[in-house]
């Protein structure tokens, strides 16, 4: 899996992953305009609801997509053992972001949930970027 | 003002994340800069010490497993039975 990841990567496997978390943090930002606009706490004239659920629906998928390869990425080539606080945020991560898409397919009362979820997500998103790529780029 | 149509919204509003992905590439990407090809070559070194080491270290724990093996199957031969 190492040998394929630094293949994939020619060898730039820390700046990969900094360059796809980055993405995945701005994403994760926009997801939560767009979940503002969908749950009509903020209005737009040229933005409806429904567009904005959809379109957070079909970003969220990138952003898991994203999310997977990255963790892949950095487990498989980095290890736990190593990773402090990083690797802490970033379990958890993936624990929330699985409860939230658990919730989203579930329905029902739980998507009362959905929105603590999805600050949650966020912020987690932005503390394991400041724990890794953060540092990378001498931010925070 | 009147709302575009649906389409035209979810078009733009996918736009609208490829268009911040695109900015955040670029972004980190620029703040990399060029690298020279001596720096790449140092990095390609640092990468291959990694992989020897984490292969040495493996060997390491293989003979590790071997040697208790043999141990324990030498100390369980002189028991009772």
């Amino acid at each position: 899996m190492e040998d394929l990841i630094e293949q994939l990567t020619r060898g730039n496997v820390t700046e990969v992953k900094v360059v796809l978390a980055t993405v995945v943090l701005a994403l994760a930002v926009y997801q939560l305009l767009l979940a503002a606009v969908a749950y009509g706490w903020l209005r737009l004239p040229f933005l409806e609801a429904g567009t904005a659920s959809w379109t957070h629906r079909a970003s969220g998928d990138a952003i898991v997509v994203l999310t997977i390869l990255v963790a892949t990425a950095c487990l498989s080539y980095y290890g736990f053992e190593e990773g402090g606080a990083h690797a802490v945020f970033g379990t958890v991560l993936l624990g929330v972001l699985a409860l939230k898409v658990l919730v989203v397919r579930v329905g029902g009362r739980l998507s009362r949930l959905l929105p603590l979820l999805g600050v949650s997500v966020l912020a987690l998103f932005g503390l394991t970027w400041l724990t890794s790529a953060g540092d990378f780029l001498g931010v925070g | 003002m009147r709302r575009p149509r649906q389409s035209l919204q979810m078009l733009g509003s996918l736009l609208v994340a490829l268009a911040i992905a695109a900015i955040a590439i670029a972004v980190v990407t620029a703040h990399f800069g060029p690298t020279s090809s001596a720096k790449l070559e140092a990095r390609e070194d640092i990468v291959k010490e990694r992989v020897e080491a984490r292969e040495e270290r493996a060997e390491e724990r293989e003979e590790a497993r071997e040697e208790r093996l043999e141990s324990r199957d030498g100390s369980g031969g002189s028991g009772p039975g």
